[in-house]
């Protein structure tokens, strides 16, 4: 069983060759292929990190950009609705002053036509008073 | 040396070959044969499962491919474990192979029927229920971790056998000894009793009794493999790192 010969140096020999056989068709090209994926990987994996974050950062732009605008318009329509308050404020206070005036022309019109036929009416009565007067005074 | 259930030859279905090699003469040097057999399949797997899994790699791994990855990464997460993440790479692999091989070795040892195949002598086995391939990987541990230390340290590595108190140089050195003995009778001897385990078993019950014991096999095999790998890269970074204060436990 513990028969020593040359079967031991020679298989040490055998196993360094199998060894450096090995190195270089299995433990070199393979190693290769996983570092390789790895690196892959990690380049892929980091690429897509950068990505995300651009779009992350891009997003967020994108939100202010969309809160200013939703801002501005929101700005825009209170400005135009101000306006249009004022513009139907002016009209309504121009058409109420319009309105008043021509109340007030209306008014001093009748006054006048009052005065007027009062008048009239005045002399008539002066002279129908008179000719009264005059026809009781006839008889005297 | 071991062979003791020969006895009634006509009554065994399955026989026990322990000690009886398949010798090849190389000049006037003695091989095993079997050994270099199983562990030359041993070896094309692995290269041929390299080659399949790197010869159309994807970005996205499939098949052949995902399997030796995981491999990789085990042996990686291994390596880095016991080395510390800046030194683990340099030893990826001899580290992994050393795990790729043993693990191999034994499953192969324990999921190929050898026995079908017949040899004039011995019988075909995992190569690491051999005490040579045990022994060899060991000693290439024992230097590898020599080589890592003085790479690292120069001289200054032998600051470390002395490096608490002087008093301690002979178990510091006793040390070097114990590293490879513990590391290559520890896979011989995990290995050897599984397979005599399971060929005991198979001569007493051959159907069915086995099966749970093979199962286990299977377990300590992996096991095995897994701590020589990780004993080996504990060793390295003992050796990197000096100061002999943290000895791992020699585990069974």
């Amino acid at each position: 069983m513990f028969d020593f010969d040359a079967t031991l140096p020679l298989m040490a020999v055998q196993f360094l060759l199998l060894a450096a056989l090995m190195n270089v068709v299995f433990f070199k090209p393979m190693t290769k292929v996983i570092d390789d994926r790895n690196d892959y990987i990690r380049s892929n994996e980091a690429d897509a990190k950068e990505r995300l974050a651009k779009a992350e950062r891009l997003a967020k732009q994108y939100e202010t950009e969309l809160a200013d605008t939703r801002k501005a318009y929101q700005a825009t329509i209170a400005a135009a609705q101000a306006d249009a308050q004022k513009i139907v404020d002016q009209k309504i206070a121009d058409a109420q002053q319009e309105a008043q005036a021509q109340r007030e022309q209306a008014q001093k019109e009748l006054d006048q036509q009052k005065q007027v036929a009062m008048q009239s009416l005045e002399q008539q009565v002066e002279a129908l008073s008179r000719e009264i007067l005059d026809k009781l005074l006839v008889g005297i | 040396m071991l062979n003791f259930l020969d006895v009634p030859n006509s009554l065994t279905l399955a026989s026990l070959e322990v000690g009886h090699h398949l010798y090849w003469q190389l000049g006037n040097l003695k091989i095993h044969g079997q050994v270099f057999i199983v562990s030359w399949i041993v070896i094309g797997i692995l290269v041929t499962a390299s080659l399949l899994a790197t010869r159309n790699a994807q970005r996205v791994p499939k098949g052949i491919q995902n399997l030796m990855e995981y491999a990789l990464e085990f042996v990686r997460d291994l390596a880095k474990n016991q080395l510390g993440e800046k030194e683990y790479r340099p030893w990826v692999p001899f580290i992994g192979t050393l795990f790729l091989f043993i693990f191999v070795s034994n499953w192969s040892g324990a999921l190929v029927p050898w026995k079908l195949i017949k040899l004039p002598e011995g019988e075909l086995a995992a190569p690491t229920n051999d005490i040579n391939t045990t022994v060899a990987l060991a000693l290439l541990v024992s230097l590898a971790y020599f080589y890592a230390g003085f790479s690292r340290k120069g001289l200054g590595y032998f600051a470390k056998y002395i490096q608490p108190t002087p008093i301690l140089l002979p178990i510091a050195i006793l040390e070097d000894f114990t590293k490879p003995l513990s590391l290559s009778f520890r896979l011989f001897g995990n290995i050897l009793a599984d397979e005599l385990v399971v060929a005991v078993l198979v001569l007493l019950v051959p159907l069915f009794v086995p099966l749970p014991v093979m199962l286990l096999g299977l377990f300590t095999s992996a096991i095995q493999a897994l701590v020589f790998a990780t004993l080996a890269a504990a060793y390295i970074h003992e050796a990197i790192e000096g100061h002999g204060d943290e000895h791992d436990a020699h585990s069974p």
